[in-house]
């Protein structure tokens, strides 16, 4: 099997797993509109200013990620397929098809949380074009991050909220260049006045998705 | 897994680190406080501080550094001895990283925010260094929750070299991209000739080889230690 179909499958497999129950999926989108209108209640009808919108944003987005997403390893391990897909598969090609099934998620999820928010609080953003890049390369900086968290967490006998603990501290320079760039795209700046955090986002990504592709063999290999 | 070589320092050497860490750190604690320091603006007696606070990074920086080594090597051997290394390592990364921070608060508060009587204002270097050391306790938690030792060990470098790939992005591309008091930021180099004045050298070079000195003695020793408990487990009649 070559490498672009191995992952492809692996991709699908989770696709059509998740489409059967739709488990994942409808909990991730739940909790984030749950988030989000429990921040409604908690900041009143009053107007926020930019930078407390910005954060809320990313918060819900960060937490929702970091519950939501830790199952796809999990659930191998409790259907006990995980030596099937040892035996047909590279560990790259299962690192590759599990991240491109959390990026549709966490997109999907920033599609949910971006969309909501604004409409709710009723933010009108100056320069779409940056938020939309930004919330893009958040969601690869948060899916490199989060693929390779959950297959640690797999292996560990206690789990309970492990996989926030691990992730959130990491996931620290993503949220603080995520604000502030959102801030900037809320303001209307151009893209230039972006280019810092744009560049600490891309930064980011490769960082994150580069460590987890050199990583990923010692976790999934015993 | 295989076992190697056993991490047993000759005692003459551990005698000699020893007693030369003693006067040093004895030295450098006389001197520091009783020396005599140039009177600058704004820092005046607090830059007595350099002597205790700096030091307390560059350990923590080379604890750092050696914890990912033995990491990397645990994942090349699977040597278990490894796998001690780079825990002890990161507990004293910990430890020197939380005396970085106490030494850091005592300075800010008497620099900066000496008007205010404010203790923590979230600069950023400071925030980033407590994330710093959130990271190392989540290091900590994930070893707990696993049972089998030699995938504890594998999960755990694992997870120790993917947060030093995040380490630049915390302590040196965001800290140099918000506004700081700190130095080393920019506008304000660290090491510049208003911060360090030729006689402080005297103190801080031993100083820092000091508590470098006094992070290995710890470190050769904790290891001994943990290797010697390991050993017993597996072997309870020895």
């Amino acid at each position: 099997m070559n490498w672009l179909a191995g992952a492809w499958a692996v991709f699908r497999k989770d696709l059509r797993i998740e489409l059967r129950t739709r488990y994942a999926l409808n909990s991730l989108l739940l909790f984030v509109l749950g988030a989000l209108l429990l921040v409604l209640f908690a900041v009143g009808p009053r107007p926020l200013s930019a930078r407390v919108q910005s954060a809320l944003l990313w918060i819900v987005m960060l937490f929702a990620a970091s519950i939501g997403l830790g199952r796809s390893f999990v659930a191998e391990q409790e259907r006990g397929t995980v030596l099937l897909l040892q035996l047909h598969t590279r560990p790259s090609m299962v690192f590759a098809g599990k991240w491109l099934f959390n990026l549709v998620l966490v997109g999907l999820l920033t599609i949910v949380a971006a969309g909501p928010f604004l409409f709710l609080l009723d933010i009108s953003i100056r320069a779409p074009g940056l938020l939309a890049s930004v919330l893009a390369l958040g969601a690869v900086g948060l899916a490199s991050a989060t693929t390779l968290l959950a297959a640690l967490v797999a292996r560990a006998a206690r789990q309970g909220p492990l996989l926030p603990v691990l992730l959130l501290p990491l996931l620290v320079p993503l949220l603080v260049s995520g604000t502030s760039a959102t801030r900037k795209a809320i303001a209307g700046l151009p893209w230039v006045q972006a280019q810092d955090e744009l560049l600490t986002l891309v930064g980011f990504a490769g960082a994150t998705l580069s460590a987890s592709i050199v990583l990923f063999d010692f976790v999934w290999t015993d | 897994m295989s076992t190697s070589s056993s991490p047993v320092v000759p005692p003459r050497v551990y005698r000699l680190v020893q007693g030369a860490v003693f006067l040093v750190l004895t030295g450098v604690i006389v001197a520091g406080f009783l020396g005599s320091i140039p009177q600058l603006d704004i820092l005046e007696q607090s830059a007595r501080n350099l002597y205790f606070h700096v030091p307390m990074w560059f350990t923590l920086m080379g604890a750092t550094i050696l914890s990912a080594y033995h990491s990397v090597r645990y994942l090349q051997t699977g040597d278990r001895l490894r796998d001690i290394r780079a825990r002890e390592a990161a507990w004293l990364a910990l430890i020197f990283g939380l005396l970085g921070i106490v030494t850091g608060m005592v300075w800010a508060r008497f620099t900066w925010y000496v008007g205010t009587g404010k203790w923590w204002n979230f600069d950023p270097k400071q925030s980033m260094a407590a994330v710093l050391l959130l990271i190392y306790g989540a290091y900590f938690v994930l070893r707990d929750s696993i049972e089998d030792r030699d995938t504890r060990g594998r999960i755990a470098a694992v997870y120790n070299l993917f947060a030093v790939v995040t380490m630049p992005f915390l302590l040196y591309i965001i800290p140099r991209q918000l506004p700081s008091l700190h130095p080393g930021g920019e506008g304000s180099p660290a090491f510049s000739q208003t911060d360090l004045a030729p006689a402080m050298r005297w103190v801080f070079y031993p100083s820092v080889l000091g508590f470098l000195g006094l992070f290995w003695l710890l470190y050769t020793q904790r290891v001994r230690l943990a290797w010697l408990r390991d050993q017993l487990r597996d072997e309870p009649d020895l």
